[in-house]
């Protein structure tokens, strides 16, 4: 088992072993493109960052990336650049517009839903409106117990 | 009663929303994107001839008449099932074909570099063989045109107008179907 976990851990490393070697003039510039190269999106891949994708456009795009991060260009003006050549498919953090405004407000709005429905229920118990049903069930099922009974009893009787 | 309703519907109206959802998700094509660069005018470039570097296009070598823009490369297996179609679409609809060439193996940051005379000859070779739908081919060596048209490999087309405004972008080969559903339409205004 425990050979079996650290392979799994082995291979999954090698998607990330895909970095080269750069010389920025600063930390901070080195900083800026390990955090654009992960979030700015391969547009010819399904689902990879520009960092793990070995495609062409994925190579162009790194490249053209250390080339504006070394113009001193800034996160968002790097990630505009990218959006508008390869439009928001291109960043992994959808802005909120019409497009997207659904994926903002349907889980918000899921909330509210539960917490509105699960205060209704609390209220309805304080009512004790639920409570009132279960007595005249019992008062039924007595009833039936007893019909039941008398049932038994004449059955004994007749054997 | 009405509440009863409501409990049992909600699960099924769940399920069939998930259900739509899933059933488009289908029949979508994963490779479709929406294109930045639709309605914007053509990045400015100068870029060689591929048969005759002293030849320098530009965006203004575009302008004048609508033109097709194709992106492709000899190594693509796709753009090889596209070349007779597209000189199909030259001679019978007198479109005018322009060719982006796409070299996917010129990276001078990692050293490599593109063999320029047998990329010539190769393409020669190809277009004897299958048609030749272009009037000239650009040649974006490092791909900079490319990246700034935002394409993500090849084959891709692009339909420019007369006043080098790009007005459609697809994705893949163009065939008879994807030409009649998608790309003639917007020839059919540009002209």
């Amino acid at each position: 088992m425990r050979i079996l976990l650290l392979l799994i851990l082995s291979f999954s490393s090698i998607a990330f072993a895909t970095e080269d070697v750069i010389d920025f003039e600063s930390k901070k510039q080195e900083e800026l493109y390990r955090v654009l190269v992960k979030e700015l999106r391969c547009p010819k891949c399904q689902n990879q960052n520009i960092a793990d994708s070995n495609a062409v456009v994925a190579k162009d795009m790194r490249v053209k990336t250390v080339e504006l991060v070394k113009q001193g260009k800034n996160k968002q003006e790097v990630v505009d650049y990218m959006v508008d050549r390869y439009g928001q498919f291109a960043h992994y953090q959808p802005p909120l517009n019409s497009a997207t405004l659904l994926l903002w407000v349907v889980p918000i709005g899921f909330m509210l839903l539960a917490l509105l429905l699960l205060s209704r229920r609390s209220i309805n118990k304080e009512d004790g409106l639920s409570v009132a049903p279960v007595v005249e069930e019992d008062d039924e099922l007595k009833a039936l117990l007893e019909e039941a009974n008398v049932d038994v009893k004449q059955q004994k009787g007749n054997s | 009663m009405n509440k009863k309703i409501l409990v049992t519907a909600t699960p099924l109206l769940f399920f069939i929303v998930l259900l739509m959802f899933l059933l488009k998700g289908l029949f979508s094509d994963p490779k479709e994107r929406d294109s930045a660069l639709i309605g914007k005018s053509m990045p400015s470039f100068e870029l060689p001839d591929l048969m005759n570097e002293k030849v320098i296009h530009s965006e203004t070598t575009l302008k004048g008449e609508a033109v097709l823009l194709n992106v492709w490369g000899t190594w693509c297996i796709t753009c090889k099932y596209e070349l007779p179609y597209l000189t199909k679409l030259r001679q019978e609809y007198d479109v005018k074909i322009v060719g982006l060439y796409y070299d996917q193996n010129h990276a001078p940051e990692f050293g490599q570099y593109a063999d320029i005379p047998s990329i010539r000859v190769e393409v020669v070779d190809m277009t004897n063989r299958l048609g030749n739908p272009y009037l000239y081919n650009i040649l974006d060596l490092d791909r900079t045109l490319s990246l700034n048209l935002g394409v993500t490999g090849a084959p891709e087309t692009f339909l420019i107008d007369k006043n080098g405004i790009v007005r459609a972008h697809h994705m893949g080969d163009v065939n008879e179907r994807v030409w009649r559903d998608k790309l003639a339409p917007i020839w059919n205004e540009m002209n």
